[in-house]
């Protein structure tokens, strides 16, 4: 059990928990306060993560510079799928997000002149050099080691990442109480009844899904930073639904419930590996590892069943039509 | 008086379905003018046409003098012709004073830009629209459900916050689906005397689709009466109820006052 007592290991998790709760924070906006079925949210942090990439290695752009552009194109890549799509019925637009994320995806694994292909960003640069785009981030992430006397570069990543997340936290729980997020709660309502009160309910949905994707883009920053090498096997579907297991833990329409639902993610799916005793030890460890999905498939169903609000949602607004 | 809506020879085809087929009448401004007719006779098709729900196929909406049949619900709302549902659409999952908080034209506070750019005038609109919703909670007697979810509401509650939600956008033209369905005969007599008080008071045109014809006959002073898409009559309540073409066709062989209102 010696992990468990490492602070090494939970410094990660807490970094991980960070990053999908910016990841989900853009579910929860798009989802919980407009209504809107995005199941590919990771495609997003994929843009975000290869343009910061590739503008740092092929174009040597600064890395302050690459960082805010990645998040633009994510932004742009969300006008770019909503623009044909948002008029959809709901349930066709979620279709479109998931066949949207795995071409976004297999563009990667396939372009390789662009984006190093399958075997990822180390095969960016030229043929023969293993190329790198965090070097002007970790001189970064160094100095703030130094400067705040924190024992290791996890330790910074997960004061840097959670700083970030509280900061975007903030500022979507306070836009998301003006009038404008009442309009977008309205549109989740009853998108009919907004426009028969002049609501353009397509102008309030491209700025939903644009501003998640941002999101996504944010927090495919951080990804790239914290693991320093990335492939577009990183950005498989099975991460949207991470996130979307967060906000429905969390509790939907909450903004602060993001969070908590990343940290019992995070532990959860972390902890899964100390499960070293009878029944579980008749598993092999890479077999268990696996468990971990069972085990939150598990707890999402129970939650379904005892608390459909999620752990802060509000029961009543599960109930009202 | 001069025609605030006029719908001229409009068409609507669903399939090989001729929904509405060439209606055509006019909303004189001030009136309260209502829209009778069996099931079928395309009074809800064209309703939506009015409201840009939907587009029709042929002819043209002119409403205060512009040609309205081509522009999208938001934007119709925007030039004062708003309307209702049948079944009233209260926001369920959002307080009664949210749904009315919702009916504003040109907030700065609900676009970003606004946000960011003119904060003291989004605040300056919100609260004004504070007043203002609380001044028609009043009116309706919604005023102690003010942060209930609408969800709670009984039908014929959300009627009438559908109606004070309508009231908000100061519209010129309100287009009421059967508003008096499912409400509680109290309740009826109530939503009557509002309808009256606020086209008196405050010069509001109504055009109603209702099947209660005590209704009907009471608040109109003009019925357009549609059948299989197209208008069969249209006149004074007296003129309608003697038209033999409406008899036929509408009420079969009884006559008006002898329709038992509907449950």
């Amino acid at each position: 059990m010696s992990t468990l007592a490492s602070a090494g290991f939970w410094e990660f998790v807490g970094v991980v928990a960070g990053i999908y709760t910016i990841l989900a924070l853009g579910i929860q906006l798009q989802f919980g306060f407009a209504g809107l079925l995005n199941f590919g949210q990771v495609a997003f942090m994929a843009i975000g993560a290869y343009t910061m990439a590739i503008l740092v290695v092929k174009e040597g752009w600064s890395t302050w510079l690459a960082a805010p552009l990645g998040v633009a194109a994510a932004a742009v890549g969300g006008l770019v799928l909503g623009l044909p799509t948002l008029r959809l019925r709901s349930d066709y637009f979620a279709i479109v997000t998931i066949a949207f994320s795995e071409i976004v995806r297999y563009v990667a694994m396939n372009e390789d002149a662009l984006t190093g292909g399958s075997q990822g960003t180390i095969a960016l640069g030229p043929v023969g050099q293993a190329a790198q785009y965090n070097g002007q981030w970790a001189q970064f992430q160094h100095r703030m080691q130094a400067w705040l006397g924190l024992p290791s570069a996890d330790a910074t990543m997960l004061v840097i990442v959670w700083l970030a997340a509280l900061a975007l936290l903030a500022s979507a729980w306070a836009v998301l109480r003006t009038p404008w997020g009442r309009v977008l709660r309205s549109i989740r309502e009853d998108e009919d009844a907004a426009a028969s009160l002049g609501k353009n309910a397509f102008a309030y949905k491209l700025q939903a899904l644009a501003l998640g994707a941002a999101l996504a883009g944010v927090a495919g920053l951080f990804y790239a930073w914290q693991f320093s090498y990335f492939s577009p096997d990183d950005f498989a579907p099975l991460l949207t639904f991470f996130a979307w297991m967060i906000v429905l833990l969390g509790g939907l329409g909450r903004v602060f419930a993001v969070p908590v639902g990343a940290v019992v993610f995070g532990f959860i799916f972390a902890g899964t590996r100390f499960l070293g005793f009878a029944p579980f030890s008749w598993f092999a460890s890479d077999q268990r590892a696996y468990l971990r999905l069972i085990i939150i498939g598990l707890v999402i169903l129970a939650l379904v069943v005892l608390r459909p609000q999620g752990l802060l949602g509000k029961r009543e607004e599960m109930v009202l039509e | 008086m001069t025609a605030l809506l006029e719908i001229q020879q409009v068409v609507k085809s669903f399939g090989g379905v001729r929904a509405v087929d060439g209606a055509a009448f006019d909303v004189a401004a001030g009136s309260i003018t209502a829209l009778i007719g069996p099931n079928g006779a395309g009074k809800s098709t064209l309703f939506n046409c009015v409201a840009g729900s939907l587009r029709p196929d042929a002819g043209r909406i002119v409403f205060a003098g512009r040609r309205i049949d081509r522009l999208p619900t938001h934007r119709i709302a925007r030039a004062g012709l708003v309307r209702t549902f049948q079944s009233a659409r209260a926001l369920a999952r959002m307080t009664v004073l949210d749904n009315l908080l919702l009916a504003s034209i040109g907030h700065p506070g609900e676009r970003l830009s606004g946000l960011l750019l003119r904060p003291r005038a989004a605040r300056a609109h919100e609260r004004a629209l504070r007043e203002r919703a609380r001044e028609l909670l009043d009116l309706v007697g919604l005023q102690a459900h003010a942060d209930a979810y609408a969800g709670t509401l009984s039908g014929g509650q959300r009627k009438l916050l559908d109606l004070a939600r309508v009231l908000m956008l100061e519209p010129t033209l309100v287009l009421l689906d059967e508003p008096m369905a499912g409400v509680s005969p109290r309740l009826r007599v109530e939503l009557l005397d509002h309808i009256l008080a606020l086209r008196r008071e405050r010069g509001i045109t109504f055009l109603i689709i209702e099947h209660d014809l005590d209704f009907v006959m009471q608040a109109a002073e003009k019925i357009v009466v549609m059948n299989e898409g197209r208008v069969i009559a249209q006149g004074d309540p007296a003129s309608v109820q003697g038209d033999q073409a409406v008899v036929d066709a509408y009420l079969g062989t009884a006559a008006v006052h002898e329709q038992p209102a509907p449950a």
